[in-house]
């Protein structure tokens, strides 16, 4: 219950109304809520888990993004139960599962390497968590056929796992994963192995196959873009520790530090330092000495701050005006609907920017100067 | 003109491309070596064996003789035996190896792999003491009140299984290992994530993913067994002759020329069979326990994904799913009733009665030869080093070591020129049937010892090379070449195809390719392959007891006779030497080892 509270009051906290879990679904929800509290773990002397604590609601979709190394596969680990906690309690719907053993958790399982038993059919890898529960063959094989039909691999029933694509292995696993209905569905990093245009097709898949099952999905990934796309909150970890929790609206545009703001997406952080504050505007300088300004509700000390602006908020003028600023460009480059532009302000400092190819007459040429500037509402102030 | 010489220029080139590009000339040096001391001489052992009153006549009598007949049933039986044990008690232990993880695994990794590199006599030799009337297991069993009085342990039945069993264990072990620790981790994952227990996940997944390795280990063991004769001389009672022994008895007689040969082709034959009728199910490569040797261009990944696929091909079928669902399922549902700790249980119990069966022999040796009592005691009274003394001061001993140092470096020599040569042949050369080619460079592995024993003494008379050290380590060699063909050939397709490609596209020539590239790539293969190539001759004696004479007696030779004569200390030195041996030899070679396992996953 407490889970519920919490996690509906850090969607409150985010400006946007990110997509809500549970709410508005059609099915009903049949997920657990997970609450990892206070969990460490280490390996030797390394702390791959540094405290992380974090309250998954029935059926949400949560990623845990962050760069290789980060401890996001070590948190799944635990959680599936192939690894043990050090310190800490991980609740399923209330209870500790910290002593039960991953075949007794009944959650499903997709992995990035589809981990499919070679010397099984795709019907045999299918019913396999069927069979492990001791379920009727005349259930298994209606259980199994209804979720071959759901992933649309029915035409691949009698297939060897190795006659199929890498993409087919996938659906073939995750339907593995589904086929118990599970509670809970842990997928580690199951897009990685895959080429773009298959991966973003299965994101789809996977998202609406959580509108349908309603289960509680934990998703790792290292790729932003794919957390961005699925998830109902992401958990940022870095060096063991979540760093940020919120809706990806919310850890998009409002990072909780800079590690944030540049791992997700394309940023320019400039350090400068609060010269006046009235009100919630701000009046900045930067190192180099421009001065701008910037909205910003939060209550920062005066002194040193990063402020992030996104390249695509960062606009060209087509003449110069107050609140512009000459730049230099020094690239620019054609993305298909978008330009991405490098310049260099007289300061001396670099400023992205992305705009769609309308936005501009032609493309900049390297050494042209630009008059750019940004809305102080498109600031957003780091401590 | 311009064209010509470009062409001229070009085909220059091509031909200097297929003398380093496509050496298939390199398989020659090897080709011509084996033709002469392995093929002509097994041609001419069939050859004697047909050359009675009438054809067949020697044959008749081998299957019409009952001692023949019956010591062939024996055998064959007792081979399956210890086939058998190898595979309940070798399972386990490499499951064993395959959970340890850090310091545990290199240990007990070590502790399987040492004992199968120390000579089979020394290993026989050490339960000859530890099962004797006075040796510390019957002592055991009399302290324990188990046993009235000492019992005789020896020369049973049960002493040979033991015996053979605990010679070709690691052989066992290797091979299923291999094929364990080449299944993703992921799978065993995937089975416990969607309920399997430890058992189930052991009878659904790992059983079924490993019984190719299961397959190849049997038959290597079955394979090698039937051709043993030094251990169930030894251990064995007047019950247990195995075939290979009548041979060795028999060749004391000249008279049976012909039918010693025949008893001969006999053994042969059925070993080749059981070899041929296995590599149509498992694929050749279980003899020398690698991959397919690919086509240069092909690479590695690729041939390895098409592997599975026929594993699955083949093992799939109505027949194995009818199994599983008549036996499998229902064994599982009894199975999984028993606690899910059985199976680590199982596993530590049956791993580390293999680990003391494979080391208390060594270990045992080792403690005799400080021994400081006058004759043959466990555990010894007091230690001293007076047995060191007096083989250090033996000049009989002295001239064995010296010889048998000469014959395996010769020995070593030889094998790794032309092993080196006809690997760089196969794997680099476009040649055609390189299964075929690889299958008859291994095949001296396989071919009974003995068999190519009669095979060379009939060749050495002729040439009057027995009794020469020369002699003696050409035909250490033929097995020595096998194995350095094997090492080269997989650090070989370890080296990145793309490499060289780089090292060519930047300009280098094809010999400063194999100099740069190649040559230290494979440099660390080469020393290994040395050193087993070494050791291989540095042990042998099936070979010797064959070709050598009374001025030429290697250490395993004189060993053999101590053995057989009388069993004293001096016997515990030379084999806690070789130990040693083989120990600095494992722990040089180790990282060689460690890089080829890790090639293999």
């Amino acid at each position: 219950m407490s889970d519920r509270t919490q996690s509906a009051r850090s969607r409150e906290n985010s400006d946007d109304a990110g997509r809500v879990a549970g709410a508005g679904r059609t099915a009903t929800a049949i997920g657990s809520s997970i609450s990892i509290e206070q969990v460490t773990r280490r390996y030797g002397g390394f702390l791959a888990i540094d405290n992380a604590s974090l309250a998954i609601a029935p059926g949400e979709f949560i990623t845990l993004l962050g760069p290789s190394g980060s401890g996001k596969t070590t948190l799944l680990n635990l959680i599936a139960g192939f690894q043990k906690v050090d310190s800490g309690r991980i609740l399923v719907d209330g209870a500790p599962i910290q002593n039960i053993p991953p075949y007794r958790r009944g959650f499903g399982m997709v992995f990035q390497s589809y981990a499919l038993f070679p010397n099984m059919t795709v019907t045999q890898n299918v019913a396999f968590p069927l069979r492990m529960a001791g379920i009727g063959r005349a259930e298994t094989e209606r259980r199994v056929a209804e979720t071959l039909e759901m992933m649309r691999l029915s035409a691949h029933a009698q297939k060897m796992p190795s006659q199929m694509s890498g993409g087919q292995q996938q659906r073939v696993a995750i339907a593995r994963a589904i086929v118990m209905r599970p509670k809970v569905v842990l997928m580690d990093e199951p897009l990685s192995a895959l080429d773009r245009r298959l991966r973003e097709e299965i994101q789809i898949e996977i998202r609406d196959l959580h509108q349908t099952i309603g289960s509680t999905i934990l998703f790792v990934t290292h790729d932003q873009g794919e957390a961005l796309t699925l998830s109902d909150r992401i958990a940022v970890l870095n060096a063991g520790e979540i760093v940020q929790i919120g809706s990806p609206i919310d850890i998009y545009q409002h990072p909780s530090n800079p590690f944030v703001a540049s791992f997700i997406g394309e940023s320019n952080l400039i350090a400068a330092d609060v010269v006046s504050r009235a009100g919630s505007s701000l009046t900045l300088k930067s190192r180099a000495g421009v001065v701008f300004h910037a909205e910003s509700n939060r209550q920062t000390e005066a002194g040193q701050v990063s402020v992030l602006v996104r390249p695509e908020r960062v606009r060209i003028a087509p003449q110069p005006a107050a609140a512009t600023l000459p730049a230099v460009v020094t690239s620019s480059l054609f993305l298909g609907e978008l330009l991405r532009i490098e310049a260099h302000l007289q300061s001396g400092e670099r400023i992205l920017i992305r705009c769609t190819n309308n936005a501009v007459t032609a493309m900049p040429a390297v050494g042209e100067t630009l008059h750019v500037g940004w809305d102080p509402k498109d600031c957003w102030v780091l401590s | 003109m311009t064209a010509i010489d470009a062409r001229a220029a070009r085909d220059g080139r091509a031909d200097r491309r297929n003398l380093f590009g496509n050496p298939a000339w390199l398989l020659l040096p090897a080709g011509l070596f084996l033709a002469f001391i392995y093929a002509l001489p097994l041609l001419d052992l069939f050859r004697l064996s047909i050359g009675g009153p009438t054809l067949l006549a020697h044959y008749e009598r081998v299957f019409s003789v009952p001692l023949y007949w019956d010591s062939l049933v024996r055998t064959i039986g007792i081979s399956l035996s210890v086939a058998t044990i190898c595979l309940i008690f070798g399972y386990p232990t490499a499951l064993l190896i395959h959970r340890a993880s850090g310091f545990a695994k290199v240990l007990i990794a070590a502790a399987i792999i040492l004992p199968y590199f120390v000579a089979i006599l020394i290993r026989t030799y050490s339960w000859m003491v530890l099962l004797g009337r006075n040796g510390p297991l019957n002592k055991l069993l009399v302290a324990l009140g188990i046993l009235d009085a000492p019992a005789q342990l020896l020369f049973n039945r049960g002493a040979v299984l033991l015996g053979i069993s605990a010679v070709l264990l690691p052989l066992m072990v290797l091979s299923i290992y291999s094929s364990v620790s080449r299944i993703n981790e992921g799978l065993t994952r995937a089975a416990l994530a969607s309920g399997a227990g430890p058992i189930a996940v052991f009878w659904r997944v790992l059983l079924p993913l490993t019984f190719p390795g299961m397959g190849a280990g049997f038959l290597l063991v079955f394979v090698t067994s039937l051709g043993f004769f030094i251990t169930p001389t030894l251990l064995g009672g007047p019950g247990d002759q195995m075939f290979a022994m009548h041979i060795t008895q028999q060749a004391d007689f000249l008279s049976s020329e012909g039918f010693l040969q025949a008893l001969g082709v006999v053994l042969l034959v059925i070993t080749l069979a059981v070899v041929a009728v296995a590599g149509r199910f498992l694929g050749f490569e279980f003899i020398w326990g690698g991959g397919q040797i690919s086509q240069p261009g092909v690479t590695a990944s690729s041939t390895g994904r098409k592997a599975p696929a026929k594993a699955a091909a083949g093992s799939g079928g109505a027949l194995t799913s009818f199994l599983a669902e008549a036996i499998g399922w229902p064994l599982l549902r009894l199975l999984g009733k028993l606690p899910a700790s059985t199976g680590s249980i199982t596993v530590g119990t049956l791993g580390g009665f293999v680990i003391l069966v494979l080391l208390v022999p060594i270990a045992a040796v080792i403690v005799i030869s400080f021994s400081k009592s006058s004759y043959l005691m466990f555990p010894p009274p007091g230690f001293s080093l007076r047995w060191y003394e007096k083989f250090f001061s033996d000049s009989q001993w002295m001239a064995s070591f010296v010889t048998s140092l000469t014959v395996a470096v010769i020995s070593s020599v030889i094998a790794v020129v032309f092993g080196t040569s006809a690997a760089l042949g196969i794997v680099r050369s476009n040649i055609r049937g390189k299964t075929a080619i690889m299958l008859l460079l291994v095949s001296p592995l396989v071919v009974p010892t003995v068999v190519l024993g009669l095979s060379l003494y009939s060749l050495y008379l002729r040439l009057d090379l027995v009794g020469t050290v020369y002699g003696l380590a050409a035909a250490h060699a033929i097995g020595g070449i096998p194995l350095v063909v094997v090492i080269v050939a997989a650090s070989l397709q370890g080296i990145d195809p793309k490499l060289e490609q780089a090292a060519t596209v930047h300009g280098a020539s094809p010999l400063t390719v194999f100099r740069l590239v190649i040559l230290p790539g494979i440099a660390p293969g080469i020393a290994a392959a040395a050193f087993f190539a070494f050791l291989h001759s540095f042990d042998e004696l099936v070979l010797s007891l064959f070709l050598s004479s009374a001025h030429l007696t290697t250490l395993p030779l004189r060993l053999w006779a101590d053995v057989n004569y009388q069993l004293n200390p001096v016997l515990a030195v030379v084999s806690t030497l070789e130990v040693l041996l083989v120990v600095i030899g494992i722990v040089l070679a180790r990282p060689v080892l460690a890089r080829r396992g890790a090639g293999h996953a």
